[in-house]
C-alpha cells in the first residue's frame, strides 16, 4: 500500500502540475466598457427595453477602426461607422448582449438590437443600441444585469448618472449595486467553481446590478 | 498455470489483483488528468470574443496568489496603451513601455491557447530532459511574437486591412495551430501507445525475483524498497540516481551513433520494461517532434500582442509595438519554461517514486507518457473542435 500511496501521490502531483499549468492566469479582461444605461418604460407602467451607451478604451477602439476608410483623417461619421455598428450588435447576439433580466426572479429574453450606431469622440468608439424585451414585463422587481461571464470585457457604469429610469410610474425604486473591488473577489474564489464549469460565477461577481422596485 | 504449486498460483493471482489495481490506477489518474485539461479546453470553447476582437485565451481562474497576479496582469496591460501614447512625444516612455510588456509577458504566462500545458504534456510524453523544455518553451515564444508581428504587419501595415479581415486571418491559423497540436497528440499518442502496450504485455518478475533484480540493480536507481535501510545507503542511492540522470543526454546520442546495444543499456534503468527505452522515442525523432510542437504552439499569435501592435502602428510607433511583442514573447518564455521544468521534474519524481518494481514502475510510466500524448491529442481535438462548434462567432 505504501508504494501504491506513493505512487498515487506522485501522479497526483504530476496531475495538479499540469493542470495548473493549463489554468494559470488567464482571466484578465481585454476590453474596458463604460456604460451608461437608461431602463425604457411604456405608458402604462411596463418595461419594454434598455438603452445602453457602450464606451470602449483607448486600445480597442483602435484596434476596431483600424482599416476603416474615412474622408477625413480621424473623424468617423457615423455612416461611415455604420458597417463596423452592425457586426457589433451582431456579435453581441451570441453573448446575450451582456444583459441579464430578471422580472420578479423569471428570467426575461432580448429582442435584436433596434436603434444601434457608434460615435467616435475623444478618441473612444461608443456603442449606442436598443435592446427591446421580447414581451414587456410589469413586476413588483425587476433585476437587470450587466456583465461578461468570462470576464474578457470588463464592465464598468459611469461615474455619474450610470443608470437612469424613463417614463417609469412615479412609485418606482430604483437602486444601482456596483461589483466589488475584483482583486478581492478573485482571491476568494475557489478552485471548485471551475472544476464545476460554473465559470459564470466568476463574472457574476463583476456585475453590475440595477434593481427597480415597483409596489 | 493449472501446474502451479498452490502457493505460486495463489502468489501469482495477488500480482494478477496487484497489476490489475495499477493498472486501474493509471487509468483512473489519467482520466482525471485528462478531465482537467479538458476543463481548460472548455473554457477556452466559452470565452469567445465578442464585437469580433482577438479572441482570448482560456479563461480560467484560480485563487489566492493567482488571483493578485490577475488583477496586475489586468493593470500591466491596460497600462500599454497609456504608454504607447506617451511614447509619442516623450522616447523615454518606450522603456517603460518595454518594462510594461515583460511584466505583462511573464503574467500572462502562455500565449497560445494551451500553449504551455501542450508543451508541459509533451516534454513529459517525450521523455524530454529540462533544458529541451527551456529551449522549447523560448523558441515557441519567440515564433509566437514572429507571427503576430507578420500578420499585424502584412494584414494592418501593408495591406491596411480591417480589423475584421485581420480577425479572420487569425481564426484561420488558430484552427491550424488547433489542428496541428492534434495531429502532432495523435502521432505522440501512436508512438507512446505502442510502448504502454509492450510494457502492459513485458513479463514481470513473480515478487522474489523483483527483489534479487531490485537489488542486482541497485547502482542504476532502482530498489527504493529497501527504506529501513541506513542513512548512509540512502544517501548512496541518491548519488547513483544523479549519475542516472546525467548520463541520459549522453545516452540519448550514443544510442543515435551505435543502435540497439545501447537501448538495451538504457534499458537497465527504465526499470526492465521490454518496451521501447526512452531513448529511442526521445532521439532525433524527438528534435523534430521538438520542431513540430514549436510550429503547432507558435503559430497562434497572442491576442494581446496584436491588439498592442495595431493600436502602436495606429500612434505611427509600430517599431515601439514590436519591440514590446518580442519584449512580452520573453517574459511568456520565462514562465512557460519555468512551468515546463516544474512538468518535467514532476515526472522524473514521478518515475523515482514508481520505480521500486521493476515491470509495475516501467508500465507505471509508460502509461503516464501515452497519457500525456493522449492530453496533447485531446487538448487539439478540443480546441479544434470547440473552435467548429463556435464557427457562429464574428468577426469585425
Amino acid at each position: 500500500m505504501n508504494i501504491a500511496m506513493r505512487r498515487l501521490l506522485g501522479l497526483l502531483w504530476l496531475a495538479g502540475v499540469v493542470a495548473l499549468g493549463a489554468n494559470t492566469a488567464q482571466a484578465h479582461p481585454h476590453v474596458w466598457i463604460t456604460a451608461t444605461s437608461e431602463l425604457i418604460y411604456a405608458p402604462d407602467g411596463a418595461l419594454t427595453g434598455v438603452r445602453h451607451a457602450w464606451t470602449f478604451d483607448d486600445m480597442f477602439s483602435t484596434y476596431a477602426l483600424q482599416g476603416i476608410e474615412t474622408k477625413t483623417k480621424g473623424v468617423y461619421s457615423r455612416e461611415e461607422l455604420g458597417p463596423l455598428a452592425q457586426t457589433n450588435v451582431e456579435s453581441l447576439k451570441e453573448f446575450g448582449f451582456f444583459t441579464f433580466a430578471r422580472a420578479d426572479g423569471k428570467k426575461e429574453k432580448f429582442q435584436e438590437p433596434t436603434d444601434y450606431y457608434l460615435e467616435y469622440k475623444d478618441a473612444a468608439l461608443t456603442l449606442h443600441f436598443l435592446l427591446p424585451l421580447k414581451a414587456p414585463v410589469k413586476p413588483k422587481e425587476l433585476a437587470v444585469e450587466v456583465f461578461d461571464p468570462a470576464f474578457f470585457i470588463d464592465f464598468k457604469f459611469a461615474e455619474k448618472n450610470p443608470v437612469k429610469l424613463v417614463g417609469a410610474p412615479a412609485a418606482c425604486q430604483m437602486k444601482f449595486q456596483r461589483p466589488n473591488d475584483g482583486t478581492a473577489n478573485a482571491q476568494k474564489l475557489g478552485e471548485q467553481n471551475f472544476l464545476n464549469g460554473e465559470n459564470s460565477s466568476f463574472g457574476m461577481m463583476f456585475a453590475n446590478k440595477i434593481t427597480v422596485e415597483c409596489p | 498455470m493449472s501446474l502451479k504449486a498452490p502457493q505460486e498460483s495463489r502468489q501469482e493471482s495477488r500480482q494478477e489483483s496487484w497489476r490489475a489495481w495499477a493498472r486501474g490506477l493509471t487509468i483512473c489518474a489519467g482520466a482525471a488528468l485528462m478531465i482537467l485539461m479538458l476543463d481548460s479546453a472548455i473554457h477556452a470553447l466559452l470565452a469567445q470574443t465578442p464585437f469580433g476582437g482577438p479572441r482570448p485565451n482560456a479563461e480560467p481562474q484560480v485563487g489566492g496568489i493567482v488571483g493578485w497576479l490577475l488583477s496586475k496582469q489586468s493593470e500591466f496591460y491596460r497600462e500599454m496603451s497609456a504608454t504607447i501614447r506617451a511614447a509619442k512625444s516623450d522616447g523615454s516612455a518606450v522603456w517603460t513601455l518595454l518594462a510594461i510588456s515583460f511584466a505583462y509577458g511573464i503574467f500572462h504566462a502562455a500565449g497560445p491557447g494551451h500553449g504551455k500545458a501542450v508543451i508541459s504534456s509533451y516534454l513529459v510524453a517525450n521523455q524530454e530532459t529540462a533544458r529541451r523544455g527551456i529551449l522549447l518553451s523560448f523558441a515557441s515564444a519567440l515564433m509566437q511574437s514572429l507571427v503576430a508581428v507578420v500578420i499585424v504587419g502584412i494584414c494592418a501595415w501593408l495591406l491596411n486591412a480591417t480589423a475584421k479581415t485581420m480577425c479572420g486571418a487569425e481564426k484561420a491559423i488558430e484552427i491550424v495551430s488547433y489542428a496541428l497540436i492534434a495531429a502532432f497528440g495523435a502521432r505522440l499518442v501512436w508512438t507512446k501507445g505502442g510502448g504502454f502496450i509492450r510494457a502492459l504485455q513485458a513479463p514481470r518478475p513473480v515478487p522474489a525475483m523483483a527483489l534479487a533484480a531490485a537489488a542486482h540493480h541497485d547502482h542504476a536507481g532502482h530498489g527504493h524498497d529497501h527504506h529501513d535501510h541506513d542513512h548512509s545507503h540512502a544517501h548512496a542511492q541518491g548519488h547513483a540516481h544523479a549519475h542516472a540522470h546525467l548520463a541520459h543526454p549522453d545516452h540519448e546520442h550514443r544510442h543515435d551513433d551505435h543502435g540497439h546495444d545501447h537501448g538495451h543499456v538504457h534499458d537497465e534503468h527504465c526499470g526492465h520494461s521490454h518496451g521501447p527505452a526512452p531513448s529511442e522515442l526521445a532521439g532525433p525523432g524527438g528534435w523534430q517532434r521538438g520542431f513540430g510542437a514549436i510550429f503547432a504552439v507558435g503559430i497562434r499569435p497572442c491576442s494581446g500582442a496584436i491588439l498592442v501592435l495595431v493600436f502602436a502602428l495606429a500612434q505611427g510607433l509600430f517599431w515601439a509595438g514590436i519591440a514590446a511583442t518580442f519584449v512580452m514573447g520573453l517574459g511568456t518564455a520565462i514562465t512557460v519554461a519555468t512551468i515546463a521544468v516544474i512538468a518535467v521534474s514532476a515526472k522524473d519524481l514521478a518515475q523515482r517514486l514508481s520505480g521500486t518494481k521493476e515491470g509495475d514502475g516501467a508500465l507505471f510510466m509508460r502509461g503516464v507518457e501515452f497519457g500525456a500524448a493522449g492530453l496533447v491529442l485531446l487538448l487539439g481535438a478540443g480546441l479544434l473542435f470547440g473552435y467548429l462548434a463556435a464557427e457562429r462567432v464574428t468577426c469585425f
